[in-house]
């Protein structure tokens, strides 16, 4: 038997560099965000949209940082600022600052191989991202804004990255070789 | 557990983009702080009405439209369409004048204005952002929606137009907290000022000390300050505790349509010509000469 035979199959995914998966990543954003300004009613009930951005900050800062994935942000950010009616650069902060965090805490620890670090480093990195949001939208606007329909995002954020945190995994920085990756 | 003692060169190698990332960041923070000057926040007013015209005013947005050139020729019929409905607002207010002047003539008695015509737009975009609640409707400029329109669904008042694109219109919803709509009862007679609250009901301010609402009475709005014409239903009013609070009838019967009613237009009044009085001549003005 060959040895490449005795390999599991490696899939589709796992084999795509960092690029395209960024490429991938954002368009997912982009696509859900737009999504999101349609009216989101269902038989009366409304749906809590979540944050598409975030994902991306979250997702693409476990690797790092980089200045392609910032850009994205940025872009992401100026775009939620217009559609949301937020004074210009309020989503930006938002994004760039969950993603140096989330460099951060996978620069001191395993984020990847530790299911514990795993888990808590995106309800942390979602919570004090909504915290910081409802934080400037308080101070910005006067007055104390609502919490619920920022908690009902908060957790639509969440349950959504937990599936699909697997297309916001660059697997190594964007330009970097298979064996440079930490 | 923890990955620390990482290799010197690593975190040099970081470090520029660190700051990178740090310079984003203050720079978004400045931009913040930058437009809590009226004058600064007024500057992008364009970049957003530019991408609420995209995001709201282009449906059949496509390449191959572009390419063919069938994207020209729906502008060009959209323009005109546009030229017909506010012709056809001039038609209609010709025959109201004649119709008035008719009745001039035969009873000699003011009759009351026209209804205004309005816009039907359909809604495209809408947010429950922590920001101001705001929707976006498929109707702009180009469609003959003016600026401080007033908004209008199947239940009642819904917003009043605050930023006009060519293609779309961003409308600032009642049930903002920024948004203030003069109110009345309609059985009391009792005004006051409207603004959104935080639980979905509608706040009362400025109430007269000594009169109150009837409980369940409709609210409608009052036309005072001329932002918004008069008797438009706006809700119910509940007795909470101390305060009234207003269930909004928009929210009971949201189509995801809404029609854009020009605002009142308030004619200013003209200045009567003030005759000027020549002064008395003094005693000795005759000695001088």
């Amino acid at each position: 038997m060959s040895r490449s035979s005795s390999r599991p199959n490696r899939s589709l995914w796992s084999q795509t560099g960092p690029t395209p998966r960024l490429l991938f990543g954002a368009f997912a954003i982009a696509a859900i965000g737009l999504l999101g300004l349609t009216p989101r009613e269902f038989f009366g009930f409304s749906i809590a949209w979540p944050y598409a951005a975030l994902w991306g900050a979250v997702g693409w800062g476990r690797v790092g940082l980089s200045v392609r994935p910032m850009i994205l942000l940025i872009i992401f950010g100026l775009v939620q600022d217009v559609t949301f009616h937020a004074p210009i650069g309020c989503f930006v902060i938002l994004n760039l600052l969950a993603y140096g965090a989330s460099a951060a805490i996978a620069d001191m620890f395993d984020v990847m191989n530790e299911p514990l670090i795993a888990i808590l480093s995106p309800i942390l990195l979602f919570s004090g991202a909504f915290l910081l949001l409802w934080l400037m939208a308080s101070t910005l606007e006067d007055h104390a804004v609502r919490v619920l329909p920022l908690v009902a995002s908060l957790m639509t954020t969440g349950l959504v990255y937990a599936v699909l945190n697997k297309v916001f995994d660059l697997g190594r920085l964007p330009g970097e070789s298979v064996g440079q990756a930490s | 557990m923890a990955r620390l003692g990482r290799s010197a060169t690593k975190s040099q190698k970081r470090s520029p983009k660190r700051l990178i990332l740090g310079v984003f960041i203050f720079a978004a923070a400045a931009l913040v702080l930058a437009q809590s000057a009226p004058q600064i926040r007024s500057m992008f007013n364009p970049v957003r009405t530019t991408v609420g015209d995209q995001f709201g005013g282009n449906e059949g947005m496509n390449v191959w439209a572009w390419v063919t050139g069938q994207a020209k020729r729906e502008r060009r019929i959209k323009e005109l369409e546009a030229e017909v409905r506010n012709l056809s607002r001039y038609k209609a207010a010709a025959i109201s004048m004649a119709e008035r002047l008719e009745a001039y003539e035969e009873i000699l008695n003011l009759m009351g204005e026209p209804p205004a015509r309005g816009v039907t737009a359909r809604v495209t975009a809408e947010n429950d952002g922590p920001f101001a609640q705001t929707i976006l409707a498929n109707a702009g400029r180009a469609q003959g929606v003016e600026p401080g329109a007033v908004a209008l669904n199947e239940g009642g008042l819904v917003g009043r137009v605050i930023q006009l694109g060519e293609y779309s219109s961003r409308i600032l919803l009642i049930t903002d907290f920024n948004s203030r709509v003069p109110v009345m009862g309609e059985v009391s007679g009792v005004r006051a000022i409207l603004y959104g609250g935080r639980d979905g009901l509608g706040s009362l301010t400025d109430l007269p000390e000594r009169d109150a609402f009837v409980e369940g009475e409709r609210i409608l709005t009052s036309a005072e300050g001329g932002a918004f014409p008069r008797g438009l239903v706006v809700g119910e009013v509940r007795k909470s505790g101390d305060d009234w609070r207003v269930k909004f009838s928009m929210a009971e019967r949201d189509g995801g349509y809404v029609q854009m009613i020009p605002p009142p237009e308030i004619v200013k009044p003209m200045a009567l010509p003030v005759e000027e009085v020549e002064p008395a001549a003094s005693p000795t003005q005759g000695a001088r000469q």
